[in-house]
C-alpha cells in the first residue's frame, strides 16, 4: 500500500460512515501516512503489532486485504480489530494494549524467537503511568519492543499538554529507547468522519 | 492430603508441563504463603514481577498469546482487583473480539486473605467470586473450599480444551486448617 492508497481507504470508509453505512464508531488516520510507511518498512511478517482504537492503516500495512478490512469495518469492528493470523492485536481501552503487548515481547525473548514487537498508542497514552512502567520495565530488560507513539495533540477533543499542563511530552524527545515518536495533524475527528449520523 | 500439600502437588504437576511458566510477588522470592507451594517448580520458570497489578495481568495476557500458559499469581483478591481492566476488559473479551483467533490459556491463582492467627484487617479479606462471576462472560473461576477439589480443578483448567481462562481462588486460612 503506498499514501494514496491508504488515504483512499479511510476517505472510503469516511463515506461509508457520514453515508450510516456503518452502525458503530471508526477512527480514522490522516496526515500520518509516510511516517506510517516508513515504520512499516521496518515491521516484518511476523513481527507481532498491538493497537489502539485505530488501527486501519496498521492493518493494511501489516498484509490484511483491505476488502476484509472493509469488511469487518462495515460489520462494526473498526475499533477491536484483531487478526491473528497477521499478528495484530486491537484494543479500545485506553493503555490495554501496551502490558499485553510488554508480555508478548517478554515471551518472545524468553523463548530465544527473534520477532519484535510494535506498540503503537497516542499521546495521551504516552503520558499514562501504564505507559511510564512498562516502557521501563522494557527497557530495563531489553524486550524486543518499540513503542511508536502518535501524537496529534489530543485526546477524543482534549488538550493533552494543557490538561497536563506541559509544553513538551515526555517520551516527545529523540533519543529515548524503544520509542518512536511523530507528531501529525489529522482532517478527521476523533470518531466518525465529520457528519453527525442519524440511524 | 490437606489442603497445603494438594497445592504444592498441583503446582509441582503444573511446573513439569512443557509449556507453564509462573509469574507474580513472592514467586521466586519469598514472601506469602503461596510462596511455599512452588518449592518443587524448577526455578527457571519462576518470574518475580514487580508490584503492578495490571501490568502483570497485561503480560500475562501477552504470554497466553505467544503459546505459553502462564499460572498468574496474586495471593489476594483485593490486589487482584487492580488487574480487573485486563480481566474484564481484554481477557474475558478476547475471544469474540478476535472471531475465536485468540484463545490464551491462562491460569489465575488467587486468594481470600487468612484471617487467623492474625486479622489483616478489611483490605485484606475479600471474596470478589461472585463480582468476578457477574463480570466476566468468558473467565471461568472456581473456589476451591475443600482439599480434594484442588489438584483436580489446576489439571483441568490446564488440560480443558475450551481455552477459557480460569481462575482458581484459594483461602488462606485452609492453608492450616484443612
Amino acid at each position: 500500500m503506498n499514501k494514496q492508497d491508504l488515504i483512499d481507504f479511510e476517505e472510503d470508509i469516511a463515506d461509508c460512515f457520514n453515508n450510516a453505512l456503518i452502525k458503530a464508531p471508526v477512527h480514522l488516520y490522516d496526515g500520518n501516512e509516510e511516517q506510517m510507511i516508513e515504520i512499516f518498512n521496518n515491521i516484518k511478517e511476523k513481527d507481532w503489532v498491538f493497537c489502539s482504537w485505530r488501527s486501519h492503516y496498521q492493518c493494511l500495512l501489516k498484509g490484511v486485504p483491505k476488502e476484509l478490512v472493509k469488511q469487518d469495518i462495515l460489520e462494526g469492528k473498526s475499533i477491536t480489530l484483531c487478526y491473528p493470523e497477521y499478528n495484530i492485536y486491537s484494543s479500545a481501552i485506553v493503555t490495554g494494549n501496551i502490558p499485553i503487548a510488554t508480555g508478548m515481547a517478554l515471551d518472545l525473548k524468553r523463548k530465544g524467537e527473534i520477532d519484535h514487537v510494535w506498540c503503537f498508542v497516542g499521546d495521551m497514552t504516552s503520558e499514562t503511568g501504564v505507559f511510564y512502567e512498562n516502557h521501563k520495565y522494557a527497557v530495563n530488560h531489553d524486550l524486543p519492543i518499540t513503542y511508536v507513539i502518535e501524537d496529534n495533540g489530543k485526546s477524543v477533543c482534549t488538550d493533552t499538554r494543557e490538561v497536563w499542563n506541559v509544553e513538551e511530552l515526555t517520551y516527545s524527545k529523540p533519543g529515548i529507547p524503544k520509542v518512536i515518536y511523530y507528531k501529525y495533524e489529522t482532517k478527521y475527528p476523533h470518531a466518525g468522519a465529520g457528519k453527525r449520523i442519524q440511524f | 492430603m490437606n489442603y497445603f500439600d494438594e497445592l504444592k502437588r498441583s503446582m509441582t504437576w503444573l511446573g513439569q508441563q512443557r509449556d507453564t511458566f509462573f509469574l507474580g510477588q513472592a514467586v521466586a522470592y519469598p514472601g506469602t504463603a503461596m510462596t511455599n507451594t512452588l518449592a518443587e517448580v524448577n526455578r527457571s520458570k519462576l518470574l518475580e514481577m514487580p508490584v503492578n497489578e495490571e501490568m502483570q495481568m497485561g503480560m500475562t495476557i501477552g504470554m497466553g498469546l505467544n503459546g505459553t500458559v502462564p499460572i498468574s499469581i496474586y495471593p489476594r483478591w483485593n490486589f487482584l482487583v487492580l488487574a480487573a481492566n485486563q480481566i474484564v476488559n481484554h481477557l474475558d473479551k478476547i475471544k469474540i473480539m478476535s472471531r475465536g483467533g485468540f484463545t490464551p490459556k491462562i491460569i489465575i491463582r488467587t486468594g481470600i486473605g487468612s484471617q487467623r492467627p492474625l486479622h489483616p484487617q478489611h483490605q485484606h479479606i475479600s471474596d470478589f467470586t461472585a463480582g468476578f462471576k457477574a463480570m466476566c462472560d468468558f473467565v471461568d473461576i472456581i473456589r476451591l473450599d475443600e482439599p480434594h477439589q484442588i489438584f483436580d480443578a489446576y489439571k483441568y483448567a490446564y488440560e480443558r480444551t475450551d481455552n477459557r481462562p480460569t481462575i482458581l481462588v484459594e483461602w488462606g486460612d485452609y492453608y492450616s486448617e484443612k
